[in-house]
C-alpha cells in the first residue's frame, strides 16, 4: 500500500503541473503594452552568474532567467515542469525525470541529460569550489565528493538515455523535484565552460537554455536580460527585455522607483511601510516569505545553558507590539523557528503565548528566581549583532523588554559583519542576532538549525532525541507520518529554548500597478521574470 | 625637469611595494575571512575553497605569489566576485570614478577659484560674506545629506507629468546621471578650495611685493591677475592631490548615495567582503594615482613659482 503512495502520488503530480503550465502565459483580457521591458531591483550584486557558484537570492534571481532546471517555479510559488516534462520516484531514492524533446541551448544545440550529469558533477568537484552545496548534497555520494574520497563520476546522476535521467538520493527527498528548480541545480552547456573557463559567464560566451539570454552586465552597473526565442516555452513570454539593477542600498532604490526609474524594488528600507502604502496603496506588497528573525542562545554559555533562564527570556517579549509598532513592515509574531508557510511540519504554539502578559511575566519572574537570580543578583547578558539599524532597533526592544519585566541587565554589542558570522560560529557570544531564510520549501531546513553537529546549528544546542525524530522524519515515506515526525522534533527542540524566535519575515517591495503576472504568494520569493508583463498603461 | 620627472617616477616602485605590503598584512590580519559566510561552510568545502585562492599556502608564499602576479600587471581574481578579475573590475569601475570626479575637479578648481578671489578682493563686502556663508555650509553638511537633498529636489519633487524625476535619482547612463553627483562633489570641494584661495590671497594682497606694485600706479586687476594670483594659488595646488584623490578613487559616499558603478563601491564591497585580492589591487591603482597627482602638481609648482626649478 505504501509501496503504491510513492510510487504514483509523484505520477498523478506531475499530470497537474504539466496542466498548470498552461496557465502561465498572461490572461487572454489583458492588453498588452507594446514596450514589454521590465526594470527590477535586486538587491547587492551577483557574485557570479555560473550556476555552480550561485549562493544568494540575488544570483537565485537572475539564474532563473538565464537558466531552466528540471522542474521551475512560477509566479505563484508552484512546481512546474521546466526541462523535465514529467518525472517519477520509482524508489524511496530514486527519481526518473523524462526530458522534453524540445528544449534548447540558447545556440539551439537540444538539452539533454547529460548536460545535467556535467552540470551536477562539476558542482560537487572539489576543484570548482562551490560554495552552495546544501541542495546537491542530498544527491547519493556528493558529500563524499566534495570531501575528496570519491571522484565526482560517483555521484548519484546518470542520463539513462538522451531524454532520461536517474537521481539516487541520499535519503528519501520528497520534495527532491521541486528542489531541482533551483538554478543551482541547472544543467549546464559545456562546451561553452571548456572552451571559455571562467570566462563562460561574460556576456559574449555565456549559453543558457532560460526564457532570456544575457545582453550586457556590468558588475554595480546593471544586467540586461533579453527574450531567448529558442526557449522551448518563448510563446508564453511576454518581455521582451528585463534590466536588473543591482544596489545595495534600499532608501537610494526606493528614491529611483520614486523618481521613475525602477518598476520593481527588492525590498523596502526599514519602517517606511505606513508612508510608502499612504503614497502608493496597492503598489506596496507585503507577503510571509519562508524566513525566520531570532536571538540565538548560545546554550553552552555558563548563565544560558539553564533552560529556565532561557524559557524567561523567551516567554516575557511582546511580539504582538514589536511587528506592529516597531517594525511595522507587516511581519508576523513568531515563538517557534519554523515559519506558519513551510511543508513538511506544523509551527509550534507554545502554552504561554495565549497567556495574559501579566502571567507570563509573574512565571518569568518565577523561573529566574528559581535560576537564583533575583533584585539583589540580576541577571546580566549581553546582545551582540551585525552593524544594520534593523538590528540595533531589535535589540533596544527586546533588552528594554526583559530589563522592565524581569529586571535582566542587557548590553549591546555591535560588529562588523565578518567579524560576527565568525563569533557566531566560533561561539563566542551570549545572544546573537539571527535569523534564516529557506534553502527548499521543508522543514529540514529550519530542523538543520537545532540538529547536532549540523554547520547552521550556531546556537550549540544539541539532544539526540531531536536528531533521532529528525532522521526518522527524513526516511518516512509517508507525508503526514513524516510531517508529524518532524513537528515533534521542533516541539521537542523548542520546549528546550535554544534560540528566542521573534517574528517571520516577509517580502516587503513596490511593484508597479502595471508589472502584470506578479503575486504575493510564494514564500521562497523568487518571482521568475518569464512570468511578469507589461500591462498597457 | 625630465630627469626628475623619471627620478620620482622610480621612487614610485618602492612606495608603491611599501604600501602594498603594509596592506597586505592588514587585511590578513583583519578578523573574518572571505569565507565566513551566515552559515558556517563544511570543512571540505572551505577546503577547496582555500585551495583554489591560494589560501591554504603560507602567508610569505601568498604574499610572494601576489607579487609575482603584479609584476605582470594582473591583480588577481576577485574572491567574491567569482567571474571577474579584479583588473576587470577596475577596468569598469575607473571610467565611471574619472567621469563624475575627473570632472568635477577641473569644475571645482575653476569656481572655487573665482569664488575665492572674488571674496578676497571684495574683503568684507557682501560678496564676500556669501561666498564665506556658502562655504561653510558646502563645509558642514555631509554629503550623505546634501545628496538625498538634490535628490529630493530634481528627481522627487520637480518631476515630468508621468511621474519621471527630472534628473535621475541615481544609477548610471547618460548626461543626466552625471549632473547631480558631479553638483554634490563640486559643491563639497569648492567650499574648501574657495576659502583656502580667500585666506591665500588675502595674505598675499598684503605683503611688500604687491605694495610695491600698488606703489608703482600699476591697475588693480594688474596687480591681482599678474602678481598676486600666482604666489596666491601655491596653496591651492597643494590641495589638489587630497581633493583629486577624494573625488576620484574616494567618492564613496557620493557613488553610495547615487548607486554609482565606480571605484567607491568597489572599495566598499572589498572591504566587507574582505576581498583581499580587490582592497589590494585598489590600494596599488590608489597609490599610484597619488603617486602620479603628487608629481603633476610639484611640476606645476615651478610653473607657478619661478623660483622653483627641478
Amino acid at each position: 500500500m505504501l509501496k503504491l503512495v510513492f510510487r504514483f502520488a509523484p505520477v498523478v503530480a506531475g499530470v497537474a503541473l504539466t496542466l498548470a503550465v498552461a496557465h502561465a502565459a498572461p490572461p487572454a483580457n489583458v492588453v498588452l503594452d507594446p514596450n514589454q521591458e521590465l526594470v527590477r531591483h535586486y538587491g547587492a550584486e551577483a557574485a557570479s552568474l555560473d550556476p555552480a557558484m550561485d549562493e544568494t537570492v540575488q544570483e537565485t534571481y537572475i539564474d532563473t532567467d538565464l537558466y531552466e532546471g528540471l522542474t521551475r517555479p512560477d509566479n505563484k510559488g508552484q512546481i512546474v515542469p521546466g526541462v523535465a516534462q514529467s518525472w517519477e520516484r520509482t524508489a524511496p531514492t530514486t527519481w526518473v525525470f523524462h526530458l522534453r524533446h524540445n528544449a534548447k541551448w540558447s545556440n539551439g544545440a537540444p538539452v539533454t541529460a547529460g548536460d545535467f550529469v556535467y552540470a551536477w558533477q562539476r558542482e560537487v568537484d572539489p576543484k570548482t569550489a562551490s560554495v552552495y552545496t546544501i541542495l546537491i548534497s542530498f544527491v547519493a555520494h556528493a558529500e563524499d565528493i566534495l570531501a575528496g574520497t570519491l571522484p565526482p563520476s560517483k555521484l548519484g546522476v546518470r542520463a539513462i538515455d538522451p531524454y532520461t535521467l536517474e537521481v539516487q538520493t541520499k535519503t528519501p527527498v520528497p520534495f527532491f523535484a521541486s528542489m531541482t528548480a533551483n538554478p543551482v541545480l541547472a544543467p549546464e552547456y559545456r562546451p561553452v565552460i571548456d572552451k571559455f573557463g571562467v570566462e563562460w559567464t561574460k556576456p559574449e560566451h555565456l549559453i543558457g537554455n532560460g526564457a532570456f539570454t544575457l545582453q550586457y552586465w556590468s558588475p554595480n552597473d546593471k544586467l540586461v536580460v533579453v527574450k531567448n526565442p529558442l526557449y522551448w516555452d518563448a510563446a508564453n513570454v511576454a518581455l521582451n527585455k528585463v534590466v536588473w539593477v543591482p544596489m545595495d542600498n534600499n532608501d537610494t532604490a526606493t528614491k529611483q522607483f520614486e523618481s521613475g526609474q525602477l518598476d520593481m524594488t527588492y525590498e523596502l528600507p526599514p519602517g517606511s511601510y505606513a508612508q510608502l502604502k499612504a503614497r502608493y496603496g496597492a503598489e506596496v506588497h507585503i507577503a510571509p516569505e519562508s524566513a525566520n528573525y531570532y536571538f540565538a542562545l548560545n546554550v553552552k554559555d555558563p548563565v544560558l545553558k539553564d533552560v529556565r533562564v532561557r524559557e524567561a527570556l523567551s516567554m516575557v517579549i511582546d511580539r504582538d507590539t514589536l511587528v506592529k509598532r516597531i517594525l511595522g513592515n507587516g511581519e508576523l509574531p513568531s515563538a517557534d523557528l519554523m515559519p506558519i508557510n513551510v511543508e513538511g511540519a506544523n509551527p509550534t504554539k507554545r502554552d504561554w503565548e495565549s497567556w495574559p502578559m501579566e502571567k507570563r511575566i509573574a512565571v518569568g519572574r518565577q523561573l529566574l528566581a528559581e535560576a537564583g537570580y533575583s533584585a539583589q543578583k540580576p541577571l546580566a547578558v549581553k546582545y551582540s549583532y551585525n552593524t544594520a539599524d534593523i538590528n540595533k532597533l531589535v535589540g533596544l526592544y527586546v533588552l528594554s523588554e526583559w530589563r522592565n519585566k524581569l529586571g535582566v541587565q542587557g548590553t549591546m554589542e555591535n560588529q562588523e559583519w565578518k567579524v560576527f558570522t565568525q563569533t557566531r560560529h566560533d561561539g563566542t557570544y551570549q545572544i546573537a542576532r539571527d535569523g534564516w531564510s529557506a534553502d527548499y520549501n521543508d522543514a529540514t531546513t529550519y530542523l538543520d538549525l537545532v540538529r547536532c553537529g549540523s554547520d547552521a546549528n550556531d546556537m550549540r544546542y544539541c539532544n539526540p532525541k531531536v536528531n533521532a525524530l529528525i532522521s526518522q522524519g527524513s526516511n518516512e515515506l509517508d507525508d503526514a507520518k513524516r510531517t508529524a515526525l518532524l513537528t515533534q522534533a521542533d516541539q521537542l527542540a523548542m520546549s528546550e529554548y535554544p534560540g528566542v524566535p521573534l517574528y517571520q519575515r516577509v517580502t516587503a517591495r513596490l511593484v508597479r500597478s502595471y508589472v502584470g503576472g506578479y503575486t504575493d504568494l510564494d514564500p521562497m520569493d523568487r518571482v521568475p521574470s518569464q512570468d511578469l508583463y507589461i500591462i498597457k498603461h | 625637469m625630465f630627469a626628475y620627472t623619471i627620478r620620482r617616477l622610480l621612487f614610485a616602485i618602492p612606495t608603491i611595494l611599501a604600501v602594498v605590503t603594509i596592506c597586505y598584512v592588514m587585511v590578513h590580519l583583519t578578523p573574518g575571512g572571505p569565507f565566513d559566510h551566515e552559515r558556517k561552510l563544511p570543512p571540505a568545502v572551505l577546503a577547496n575553497l582555500q585551495a583554489k585562492y591560494h589560501l591554504d599556502e603560507s602567508p610569505l608564499q601568498q604574499y610572494f605569489f601576489y607579487l609575482g602576479r603584479l609584476l605582470h600587471g594582473d591583480l588577481g581574481a576577485s574572491f567574491k566576485y567569482a567571474d571577474w578579475t579584479v583588473n576587470e573590475l577596475v577596468a569598469k569601475a575607473l571610467p565611471v570614478s574619472l567621469a563624475v570626479g575627473g570632472l568635477s575637479v577641473p569644475i571645482s578648481m575653476l569656481i572655487g577659484i573665482a569664488m575665492g578671489t572674488v571674496a578676497a578682493v571684495r574683503r568684507n563686502s557682501a560678496v564676500d560674506y556669501l561666498v564665506s556663508a556658502l562655504g561653510n555650509v558646502g563645509n558642514a553638511i555631509p554629503s550623505f545629506v546634501l545628496g538625498p537633498v538634490l535628490i529630493l529636489v530634481f528627481a522627487l519633487l520637480l518631476q515630468n507629468g508621468h511621474g519621471v524625476g527630472w534628473l535621475p535619482a541615481g544609477g548610471w547612463g547618460g548626461w543626466r546621471f552625471r549632473v547631480l553627483p558631479i553638483t554634490l562633489l563640486t559643491i563639497v570641494n569648492v567650499a574648501t578650495i574657495s576659502r583656502v584661495m580667500r585666506g591665500s590671497l588675502l595674505e598675499v594682497l598684503s605683503s611688500s611685493f604687491v605694495r610695491t606694485a600698488r606703489a608703482k600706479g600699476l591697475p588693480e586687476r594688474t596687480v591681482i591677475l599678474r602678481h598676486a594670483m600666482r604666489p596666491a594659488l601655491m596653496p591651492v595646488l597643494s590641495l589638489f592631490t587630497s581633493i583629486a584623490l577624494s573625488s576620484i578613487t574616494a567618492a564613496i559616499v557620493t557613488e553610495t548615495v547615487f548607486s554609482l558603478p565606480g571605484l567607491g563601491q568597489l572599495i566598499i564591497n572589498g572591504a566587507i567582503n574582505r576581498d583581499y585580492t580587490l582592497v589590494l589591487g585598489l590600494v596599488v591603482l590608489v597609490t599610484a594615482i597619488a603617486v602620479l597627482f603628487n608629481l603633476i602638481v610639484d611640476l606645476l609648482y615651478a610653473v607657478v613659482d619661478p623660483r622653483i626649478r627641478y
